[in-house]
């Protein structure tokens, strides 16, 4: 293309910097909000306006910040659930799947020892059964994610299909299991799951949910596995280049099969957290489906980070912080609903879009005279 | 498109003096070659004999840096395929650029000028027939390309091109991709085609048979010169063989004479099949011993790279047994293999043997990954790999920053000297090295096979699969050519003449060739 005197080419760039990633994404999300103004004037709103609502609830709000923490936790743990099997290559867009069987398997344990029936007194104390409902709730996740994996590993069945398709088939068996008469079924008979006993309720750290030192230590734990571990290191090279992780002795079964289960326990571990330790709530609630729909944030955050758990926090943070801060002030300053998701949405897209950047850098230079 | 006349021996194509140089290879040098109507012109050569770049040449892939071509007697520049089309020219490539799920008849027409926006099928149909019937092919215009064999997809590829109004056309190793019944077929057509004004150049590699069946003269290349140019009817497949292989020693390695040990790898009656399903190796047996190389020597496609994988353990046998220092290793993982003193030094150096996003360290740790060396509990002890690469890298001379550049900055001769270092540094029993030093300049050749010989001093067995025959002949203890998966024969270097071996590894002393 030319300009003037000048021509304006791309060139390819081989490797981005974590630095350069970060610049990008910050002039992304920059671009994304100045596009999502065009919303707000739509609405006859002050962009500003709308944007000071936005972050003071969502980041210095009594009642926002619990809310975006909550979110940021689930949409953090759904992330590492995305980026364990993209870094051996494989996409994991079956966490809605994972963290349904995460949340069934949460409250299996629970209703094995008797929590359904709304008495206070378990057959167990609340010290064992809560640490055994979160490896339910892993052990849910892992075993749905387990099973792309494995078709993965052994058949090199396509992944997204799979995952996809285990979705569907993890919301009508959280469905079967807590509507119309299902064993996990609350007693109001609303749709929805029993409700945990107080005893059962995660604890607390400053009146926040416990499970953010759960997902912060994953992520921190997964940065240091793919950076120092063998296990790491033969993931990243089976997602680099399978054949050469073949050659090397890496096996081209185990491989898939380990993501995937690591993968869908995390997913598991985000629907223990979303239903079982998120203040307020402690039961599987009637929508559900909606925070199956959350969790594909965590594949745009994961790519966002560039497959980095660190770089994910702060990422998460911020996608948690715009659903709620959204949704807040759709109904502070009376717009249209889904100014949240429209918000997400867009955010999205550019951030996508400026992946570009990451591959590809834009040249001045002079025009050279025509010969 | 031209439409020059052309009547039966008239001069269509002349190159002249055609040079193109790379970075430390001369690929085609001075090359002159003429083409008259009617006649299958063969060009035949080893890997890296320049006939891939004299292609890419004709066809107007790649520009010549001295030369001209000269068209029905008009100077030509091609400056991209679409001229050299323009021109009559056709190219049938050795990998086929058809879309499965097209009929034949819109894989033919795909591409061409008039079938840019209504297609006439009914039309081109009867065209694409009639010219079917002129050079005497028989194919279904409606059958989906998937369901051909690729025999009829190469019919596809040819009448493509023939459609397009090629008058000259370029056949890249025509028959490599066909089993032998279709080879027959392909050839009966190709020679039925000779019958009118085409003038035909298929470019074979070492398929001696097959080139004298068909052509009518023959251009041997060698190291990027034109050795022979002869009508077919004088030459015989032992002459061909022997220009094509070429008879001066380029290096004086000392071959070292080591005191053979007790047999380290055992092979018996080993089968294997290749991506395709096909037969690629057929009850292969011998042994190597320690201190001993044993080469392979053989064209590509011969079954030397299935034996390889087979042995690495990244391939199933179908039959036979493999035995490493005694021990059946036959149903042994690749891992097991590496833990149990074998390296393999692969021949796709960019795709299997090294990862191109890892750093130098990480490269050098694929081979060590798995060693209680590097690790504990687990955990990889970085520092400890970043020495041995730093070690590494100054042993082998490696032109590299240092243990954190990538791979992929890495040239062809560094990165197999990286290869080479990090399987070495293993200290393996058996070395099985694949084709170790193809594609590499004179300098980095002589390093890796020197490395291979001082192993071999240190009582390694040393299995060498190579193309070159001057490597296998001054590097192996014992030669075996190998032809369609079997060896032709294993002979002691001592009795190892190269002019055999060269016919052998072209199909020559052996009681099954046909064609």
């Amino acid at each position: 293309m030319k300009l003037g005197n000048y021509q304006v080419k791309l060139e390819k760039k081989l490797k981005v910097t974590g630095w350069e990633a970060a610049a990008i994404s910050i002039l992304a999300i920059l671009i994304a909000l100045a596009l999502f103004s065009l919303i707000f004037l739509q609405a006859k709103v002050n962009p500003l306006t709308g944007y000071k609502d936005i972050f003071t609830y969502a980041f210095a709000d009594q009642f926002g910040l619990p809310l975006t923490i909550n979110r940021a936790i689930f949409i953090l743990l759904c992330t590492c659930a995305f980026i364990v099997p993209m870094r051996a290559g494989l996409w994991n867009i079956g966490m809605a799947g994972q963290l349904y069987a995460g949340a069934l398997g949460a409250f299996a344990v629970a209703f094995a020892f008797g929590a359904a029936s709304g008495s206070q007194n378990l057959s167990l104390s609340p010290g064992i059964v809560i640490p055994l409902m979160m490896v339910g709730a892993a052990l849910g996740g892992a075993l749905v994610g387990a099973i792309p994996g494995f078709l993965k590993g052994r058949f090199n069945t396509n992944e997204i299909v799979v995952t996809m398709m285990l979705n569907s088939i993890g919301f009508w068996l959280v469905a079967f299991m807590i509507k119309d008469g299902g064993l996990f079924m609350g007693a109001g008979g609303e749709g929805e799951g029993f409700k945990l006993p107080q005893s059962l309720y995660a604890p607390q750290i400053l009146g926040g949910p416990f499970t953010i030192l759960l997902a912060l230590g994953l992520a921190g734990f997964l940065y240091f596995m793919f950076a120092r571990t063998r296990t790491g290191y033969q993931i990243k090279a089976y997602g680099l280049s399978p054949s050469a992780a073949r050659y090397a002795g890496i096996s081209p079964y185990n491989i898939p099969l380990l993501v995937f289960i690591i993968g869908g326990l995390l997913a598991g571990l985000a629907g223990y957290h979303l239903f079982a330790a998120n203040p307020g709530v402690y039961k599987i609630t009637q929508n559900y489906g909606d925070f199956g729909d959350l969790s594909f944030y965590g594949i745009i955050c994961g790519l966002i980070s560039l497959e980095n758990p660190l770089a994910a926090i702060p990422i998460a943070l911020l996608f948690g912080g715009l659903a709620s801060g959204a949704r807040y002030a759709q109904g502070e300053l009376r717009m249209s609903f889904g100014v949240d998701y429209a918000m997400l949405g867009v955010l999205m897209i550019t951030l996508v879009a400026f992946q570009f950047f990451y591959r590809n850098k834009i040249v001045w230079k002079k025009s050279e005279k025509e010969k | 498109m031209s439409m020059v006349e052309m009547k039966r021996g008239d001069m269509v194509l002349e190159a002249r003096g055609i040079t193109k140089r790379y970075p430390g290879v001369v690929a085609n040098d001075h090359i002159d070659f003429e083409i008259r109507a009617g006649e299958i012109h063969a060009i035949l050569g080893e890997n890296g004999a320049g006939k891939t770049t004299l292609m890419r040449i004709l066809f107007g892939l790649t520009q010549p840096d001295e030369g001209e071509i000269l068209i029905f007697g008009e100077k030509v520049n091609f400056k991209s395929p679409l001229d050299a089309i323009h021109h009559g020219i056709g190219m049938v490539h050795q990998n086929r650029k058809l879309i499965p799920a097209h009929s034949v008849i819109e894989n033919i027409i795909l591409g061409h000028p008039s079938a840019g926006r209504i297609t006439n099928l009914k039309r081109t149909g009867e065209e694409i027939t009639e010219l079917c019937t002129k050079y005497g092919f028989k194919i279904d215009l409606k059958a989906k390309l998937w369901q051909l064999s690729e025999g009829e997809k190469q019919v596809v590829e040819i009448l493509k091109a023939l459609y397009r109004g090629a008058k000259i056309l370029i056949l890249d190793e025509p028959t490599s991709a066909l089993a032998p019944p279709e080879v027959e077929k392909l050839l009966a057509s190709i020679k039925l085609m000779t019958g009118s004004d085409l003038a035909l150049v298929p470019f074979i590699t070492h398929k001696l048979p097959i080139v004298l069946s068909v052509s009518d003269r023959v251009t041997v290349l060698r190291r990027g010169k034109v050795t022979a140019r002869l009508e077919t009817k004088n030459a015989t497949e032992k002459s061909l063989a022997k220009e094509m292989v070429g008879r001066e020693v380029i290096f004086r390695l000392q071959r070292v004479e080591v005191k053979l040990g007790k047999p380290i790898l055992q092979v018996e009656s080993l089968s294997a099949l290749d991506n395709k399903e096909l037969q690629a190796l057929k009850a292969i047996s011998f042994s190597v011993h320690e201190g001993e190389i044993f080469g392979i020597a053989g064209v590509s496609g011969n079954g030397q790279q299935v034996l390889a994988e087979v042995l690495a353990g990244l391939r199933n046998a179908t039959e036979g047994k493999v035995s490493l220092d005694g021990i059946d290793i036959s149903h042994s993982s690749s891992l097991e293999r590496w833990q149990k003193g074998m390296g393999y030094v692969p021949a796709e150096r960019i795709d299997v043997g090294s990862i191109g996003d890892y750093s130098l360290a990480d490269n050098v740790l694929m081979n060590y990954y798995f060693d209680d060396e590097f690790t504990k509990w687990g955990i990889l002890d970085s520092k400890g790999i970043r020495k041995l690469t730093e070690a590494l890298i100054s042993e082998y001379d490696i032109a590299a920053p240092g243990p954190d550049t990538t791979a992929k900055s890495l040239s062809g001769g560094n990165l197999q000297k990286l290869i080479l270092a990090r399987v070495l540094s293993r200290k393996p029993r058996l070395i099985i090295a694949n084709l170790p030093t193809q594609g590499l300049d004179v300098g980095a050749t002589e390093f890796v096979q020197n490395k291979l010989l001082e192993a071999k001093k240190m009582g390694a067995g040393i299995l060498l699969i190579s193309e070159d025959l001057d490597e296998v002949l001054s590097l192996s203890d014992r030669v075996a050519p190998i032809y369609e998966g079997e060896f032709m024969d294993i002979i002691p270097i001592e009795k190892a003449r190269r002019e055999d071996i060269g016919a052998m590894m072209a199909g020559l002393k052996h009681q099954a060739v046909k064609i």
